[in-house]
């Protein structure tokens, strides 16, 4: 008999289950064994504790109000970037979805690759790619662009085909028994069905596009991360906090705007 | 004589009702003809760049695995950095979800500041955070961590407080008519009932936070990104193709990883 | 004595409508009461009240000398347990832990969130869970089990909180016909055995009948029949079942089509 303790977990022997206690130890275990890699150090955590009281206070000066209208125009030129790439990658991504989704591909192998293509078009990060197209296109929004464009076709397409896989297939079979076309079947029959399904993927890319792309000026593919990182590496405080604000509101609106559209599509198309 | 003279049909339809799509489509297209003027983006350029990108992308042919011990240990450091991340993420998101979710808060005061919190951790992009940290700590990874952890806090804060917010009003009455407490509410009714969908979010953080982790190193924070950022500058295409692979690799493997496990516990 | 009373109670909720139109009764411990009333007579509203799911909007309720409000609701609830009609297990726990749940308010919220319980809580549960007769049934998940079995642990639950009042909201209205015998037979023995005040709503008046001590006949919001429940006459039922402007029709022959 093992000491009587007063406690116990709701099990029959009265300890922890144990795949519960397994993964806990695991992801401790890693923790604590790669702590050393992030440099994890309490001490200089809270030392720099102080250190970022002092930045804070840095940071609430009297914004350089002559620099509104370049935070004007680099914010629209943020918006603006998002826009198009989502566009363009709308347009890339239909026939793709199409060509990735089970039930509408032309073969299974092409279904395979095109799966595979997506998924390494959506592996790296914006950012890598945007480095990649800096040193390709040189400075500006173009690289910045494209490389947004580049990964959100990954991400679309995928999203895309597994909203058209989800079709029901009885309206699809109606129109191919009326002896409709390839084309004419997914045209007709599974795009209309899936086209809310669509809209709210579009929304929640459009979202998450501008937040990648308020940081991809960066690396100088365009946008307001450009001037973010100057100010702060020039430490012009007085323009590093209008930046951070700005960011704050254009992407807090974008990301309301795109929940409640978003509801409206799916719930509104639902009912 | 007019061709158009029309017979009158057998079967006249009602009038069709009026279908918007081609003046959305037309004002769509305007916006980005104007976005694209603005931008100032020339096709010249564009189609330049095509035929020379051929050219461009040949020179990463020849990946320079010399360093790739090098590249690995590196990697290690931005999934360490990925991982820490996504567990401070998680234990912050465990703490606010459960106050942000309208049905189990305790106050409607700490709703409104719990989901203001977590909005606000959410619109700060983790690069400009990792920038600010960078500051405050000095380089390195840790900062990194710390970036991810607080921008990701806020999507996960946000999908618990959903999921929470989807819990059966039932069951949590059920609890709550026991005399349960807020904590207790939560750890009973709550949790519990959304552990599946938890975890797949958990593990869909825990994804992202590996690509954004490597391009942390960008801004100083550690991790393979800075190594990239340098041989690109460099010039020396032999390495960024090898590092291009390794990041790439180590993607797919959690990809694959991660989706292996959300099928398992779905 | 009284467990439970209720004065001059009255419940409007947000969208206007009035569930309850001053109820004034009082509940003797250790007493069975069946709440008998067709659907939308405030019967729930009215059960629910009396564990604080509810607040009223006129009048109060007591329990034990101890009027309900937001600073006691924690304190009155612990000898007040609820049974549901959807049972309102948590469907992904073990039954025996969803029967500890029912110990939740005695422990500190420290040890219980790490889902720690004291031997003696486990007791309680083993003891509970013998009474409805689900002892093997202990470490199977909740969702596992049938319907009538699922609402046997709401009751061990609500036995495992050691209440004064046991408040069981439409227990049978999931339930098939045998079920609902062995639940209401399971409410009736607890009753006797333990002297533990029951509350029970229903809609099937031969349960009600051979089940009740008292019956509380309601309809729209009133109490229109109270008394032992061999006083209750097809009179009495038809004023119970009756609807508002109709003042002759077959909603006695539904009521007991009903049962």
């Amino acid at each position: 008999m093992t000491t009587v303790s007063i406690w116990r977990w709701p099990t029959p022997n009265g300890l922890p289950p144990l795949p519960l206690v397994a993964s806990l130890c695991a992801v401790l275990g890693a923790m604590w064994l790669t702590a050393p890699l992030v440099e994890v150090d309490f001490v200089r955590l809270l030392g720099s504790l102080g250190k970022m009281a002092a930045f804070a206070g840095q940071l609430f000066v009297e914004p350089d109000w002559a620099y509104l209208p370049q935070l004007f125009d680099k914010m629209l030129e943020t918006i603006e970037m998002t826009f198009l790439a989502t566009m363009i990658a709308v347009v890339v991504s239909l026939p793709l979805g199409l060509l990735a989704a089970r039930n509408a591909t032309p073969h299974v192998l092409v279904y395979r690759l095109t799966r595979d293509l997506l998924s390494l078009m959506r592996a790296l990060p914006e950012l890598v790619w945007a480095l990649v197209f800096v040193s390709a296109v040189g400075l500006g929004p173009l690289p910045g662009v494209m490389a947004l464009a580049f990964v959100t076709v990954g991400f679309m397409g995928k999203f895309f085909a597994e909203s058209i896989e989800v079709v029901d297939h009885r309206p699809v079979e109606g129109v191919a028994a009326h002896g409709a076309g390839w084309l004419q079947v997914r045209f007709f029959a599974m795009l209309p069905q899936a086209l809310p399904d669509f809209a709210g993927t579009v929304m929640y890319i459009l979202d998450h596009n501008l937040r990648a792309a308020t940081i991809l000026g960066l690396v100088g593919a365009g946008g307001i991360g450009y001037d973010l990182v100057m100010s702060m590496r020039l430490f012009q405080y007085d323009r590093l906090l209008p930046i951070a604000i700005a960011i704050y509101l254009v992407v807090t609106l974008l990301d309301r705007l795109s929940d409640q559209l978003r509801s409206r599509i799916i719930h509104g198309a639902r009912k | 004589m007019k061709p158009t003279q029309a017979v009158p049909s057998a079967t006249a339809l009602p009038p069709k009702p009026r279908n918007l799509f081609p003046v959305w489509l037309a004002t769509v297209l305007a916006v980005l003809w104007l976005i694209v003027r603005d931008l100032e983006i020339s096709f010249e350029t564009l189609a330049y760049g095509v035929a020379d990108m051929g050219e461009y992308f040949s020179r990463y042919r020849e990946p320079d695995f010399s360093n790739l011990s090098r590249y690995m240990e590196l990697m290690g450091v931005t999934l360490a950095t990925a991982l820490w991340g996504t567990v401070f993420a998680l234990v912050v998101a465990f703490f606010l979800a459960p106050l942000a979710a309208r049905n189990f808060t305790p106050h409607p005061l700490a709703y409104r500041a719990a989901r203001e919190a977590l909005n606000f951790m959410r619109a700060m992009p983790d690069l400009l955070l990792a920038l600010i940290f960078v500051a405050a700590l000095g380089l390195g990874p840790l900062p990194g961590a710390l970036a991810l952890g607080v921008h990701t806090a806020g999507f996960l804060g946000k999908f618990f407080a959903e999921s929470l917010e989807r819990v059966d009003q039932g069951v949590y009455e059920g609890v709550a008519a026991t005399g349960a407490n807020f904590p207790q509410r939560v750890m009973y009714a709550g949790w519990p009932s959304i552990l599946r969908e938890a975890l797949g979010y958990v593990l869909y953080i825990l994804d992202r936070n590996v690509r954004m982790a490597s391009v942390l190193g960008l801004v100083g924070a550690g991790g393979i990104g800075l190594a990239l950022h340098d041989t690109l500058r460099l010039f020396d295409y032999g390495q960024s193709a090898a590092l291009i692979l390794v990041i790439l690799a180590t993607i797919l493997i959690i990809d694959y990883a991660s989706a292996w496990l959300r099928r398992r516990l779905g | 004595m009284s467990t439970i009373s209720i004065e001059s109670v009255t419940k409007r909720f947000p969208n206007g409508f009035e569930a309850l139109k001053g109820i004034n009764t009082e509940i003797a411990a250790g007493s069975f009461t069946v709440i008998l009333g067709p659907s939308g007579a405030g019967k729930s509203t009215l059960l629910r009240l009396m564990n604080g799911l509810e607040t009223p909007t006129g009048g109060s309720v007591s329990i034990a000398g101890e009027t309900l409000g937001k600073a006691n609701l924690r304190k009155v609830r612990v000898h007040v347990a609820m049974v549901f009609q959807q049972f309102n297990l948590v469907e992904r726990l073990s039954v025996a832990t969803n029967v500890l749940t029912g110990r939740l308010a005695q422990r500190s919220w420290f040890g219980s969130v790490f889902y720690l319980f004291r031997n003696e809580d486990m007791d309680i549960t083993r003891e509970a869970l013998a009474r409805v007769g689900l002892t093997d049934k202990a470490w199977s998940r909740a969702d596992k089990l049938s319907g009538g079995q699922q609402q046997r642990v709401g009751i061990a639950r609500a036995l495992a909180q050691r209440p004064k009042v046991i408040l069981a909201d439409e227990p049978v209205a999931s339930l098939d016909p045998v079920s609902s015998e062995e639940i209401m037979g399971l409410l009736r023995e607890i009753c006797d055995r333990d002297g533990i005040t029951i509350v029970v709503n229903l809609h099937q008046v031969d349960l009600a009948k051979r089940f009740a001590d008292r019956i509380i006949g309601m309809n729209s919001g009133r109490v229109v029949f109270d008394g032992a429940s061999a006083e209750l006459s097809p009179q009495a039922l038809r004023t119970i079942y009756q609807r508002e402007g109709i003042e002759h029709d077959n909603s006695l022959d539904l009521a007991l089509a009903y049962a």
